[in-house]
């Protein structure tokens, strides 16, 4: 936990967190145009002819913006840089000198990334619900407990993207490249093979996990029907957290091994 | 004297920190010594970085009290200095500190200070609050800590700028900040990685005589260095590594006699340089000079006499202030050559 109190602040002030709160002002500034046009033209919105509820669009912007984009960004730029910031600020060895077990230190900062990025995610994500949900007539009272499953399927993916990438950042030269291509290539590009790949990606989990109905037969649709081989919410669960362990396991016996030399 | 090969025999070198080692046998280095238990053992300890090699089969034992590593930069101080804190593992040979193996082994930092080399710190943060957040690493409640940390920037009289931000503290206060860092837990052995670079004469002083203090107080410390006169006047026992090898280990005057048979330069950063250097000239030890943008750059055949002026002159304040001195590593070169030729 000590660790934890000394990355939280560091974390929470960096230009990385800043650059990364503006792109989480990107899915609200949609919030406030879809609204505004919601307003202006009180038609409400409709897909493929057919009319949609605000607790729709917010369902579609939760999985469109924040899972498939947000989150997987957040994991590679601050999962890649827990171990690596410190060695590139030449600060590690403050750490590593220290009576405490170098997993420890990654396990720190992994709980920190977590509260950070949740702290991070949860503003915007609350100024969306209420700026969308009310659209097309959509009640607030009845959409608030998915929101509550949004909100836990959005952590359940930060959990599982910042252990992957924080294996991806210990184990690996360039990490950040590797993140993002795994993140934007390897996960969505396996999704559309058939057969047991896709089991291998944390995308495939978190799509049981969405509680919104999805509007049929659009573009939209076609894609996410992609995904359609789903797996229970249950196995999903078993999935996500086999995947954090493991890739935190292996993170931390990849810190305990590594030697970091440090440019004079 | 005796410069030791690839393979030294480990020795315990009998000083307290306190002044000069007694020898005996005649002979400074090497041998003849009794031996006493090392605080840092190393056997045939080399490690490579891929193709290069950092420590080429150094066996030494590191007594208890003040030891100085000498070298010029390049030399493998770094190295071996992370070695025996365990952010490097040996490539081959083993090591042990304060009796015990280091790598792998945190519990040993609760009696191991470090001060390292690097200029690097979490910037935000005042001095206080990161030897604070330091020390509750080490098991300390919040409040502990901060009394720690507070204590430990009263040793090295940063009691003034500890509320102030890190990011605005000059190079010698960001050196006795890391150095309260180190010595905020007590530890039983100090290890400071060119602990003086870039401080000021005065700052200088006081530091060297915080580290004897310590020596006194029974601590053993491990200091490195490129500059004799540093280590000299913090100790009599060094070992002088060159190439990632262990040359000699012993008594600081033999060296001393060698280098003082060469020119020794000092690189100072002042307000007033062309003043200095006027002040300079008008002593028959100062052999060269000349000006590299606000320093003056000076050649002397006689360290010890051109430091005790410098640091009357910065302690007076009558010629500006003088904010850096220090020395490149060249004037080593010299005598670390005679060495390697035996």
């Amino acid at each position: 936990m000590r660790i934890f109190d000394l990355s939280l602040g560091q974390m929470l002030w960096s230009r990385r967190s800043v650059f990364l709160g503006l792109l989480l002002g990107g899915p609200i500034v949609i919030a406030v145009v879809l609204r505004i046009i919601d307003v202006l033209y009180r038609a409400g919105f409709q897909i493929n002819g057919a009319r949609t509820g605000g607790g729709t669009i917010f369902g579609l912007i939760i999985w469109i913006l924040y899972i498939r984009f947000i989150v997987p960004v957040l994991g590679v730029f601050y999962g890649t840089a827990l171990i690596a910031d410190e060695v590139e600020d030449k600060t590690i060895t403050y750490l590593f000198t220290r009576p405490i077990s170098r997993s420890a230190v990654l396990l720190g900062k992994y709980l920190a990334y977590l509260v950070c990025t949740t702290l991070l995610v949860l503003p915007s994500v609350m100024i969306v619900f209420f700026v969308v949900v009310p659209t097309g007539g959509g009640s607030i009272a009845q959409a608030f407990p998915s929101l509550l499953s949004d909100v836990g399927m959005l952590v359940a993916g930060l959990m599982a993207y910042g252990a992957v990438f924080a294996l991806v950042g210990t184990r690996l030269n360039r990490p950040l490249i590797v993140g993002l291509v795994f993140a934007f290539g390897w996960e969505p590009g396996v999704l559309f093979f058939p057969g047991y790949l896709k089991r291998a990606t944390v995308m495939y989990y978190l799509q049981a996990l969405v509680s919104h109905e999805m509007p049929q037969d659009s573009a939209v649709a076609m894609i996410l029907q992609v995904f359609r081989e789903v797996p229970a919410v249950s196995t999903s669960l078993a999935g996500l957290a086999v995947i954090t362990g493991l890739s935190l396991w292996s993170a931390a016996r990849a810190v305990e091994q590594r030697e970091y030399v440090l440019e004079q | 004297m005796t410069a030791v090969g690839t393979a030294p025999t480990a020795v315990g070198a009998a000083t307290d920190g306190r002044g000069a080692a007694p020898q005996s046998e005649g002979t400074p280095f090497g041998t003849g010594r009794a031996a006493r238990p090392g605080i840092v053992v190393a056997e045939h300890v080399s490690k490579w970085y891929g193709q290069v090699i950092g420590l080429n089969d150094v066996t030494v034992t590191v007594p208890a009290g003040i030891t100085g590593l000498l070298g010029p930069n390049g030399a493998g101080k770094s190295t071996f200095m992370k070695v025996i804190t365990g952010q490097l593992k040996p490539s081959k040979g083993s090591i042990t500190v304060l009796g015990e193996p280091i790598w792998g082994n945190p519990a040993l930092y609760f009696r191991i200070g470090f001060c390292p080399e690097q200029d690097a710190f979490y910037e935000r943060m005042t001095g206080l609050e990161w030897v604070a957040a330091l020390v509750r690493l080490n098991g300390s409640s919040e409040s502990e800590s901060l009394a720690i940390a507070r204590h430990a920037l009263e040793i090295v009289e940063l009691t003034d700028a500890a509320d102030k931000k890190i990011g605005a503290y000059s190079k010698g206060m960001r050196q006795r900040v890391k150095m309260a860092q180190a010595l905020a837990h007590d530890p039983d052995l100090l290890i400071l990685d060119e602990p003086l670079a870039g401080m000021d004469p005065i700052m200088r002083r006081k530091t060297i005589r915080l580290i004897k203090d310590w020596g006194r107080a029974g601590k053993s410390i491990l200091v490195s260095s490129h500059i004799l006169h540093e280590i000299e006047s913090m100790t009599a026992n060094i070992l002088l590594i060159n190439q990632g090898r262990i040359l000699a280990e012993g008594n600081v005057h033999q060296i001393r006699d060698l280098i003082d048979e060469h020119p020794h330069t000092v690189y100072i950063k002042a307000d007033q340089t062309r003043a200095l250097a006027r002040e300079f000239l008008t002593h028959d030890d100062v052999l060269s000079l000349k000006f590299e943008g606000e320093a003056v750059v000076v050649q002397t055949g006689r360290p010890d006499a051109f430091y005790a002026r410098l640091t009357s002159l910065a302690a007076s304040g009558e010629l500006g202030i003088i904010h850096e001195v220090t020395s490149p590593d060249d004037n080593l070169q010299a005598v670390f050559q005679y060495l390697v030729k035996g």
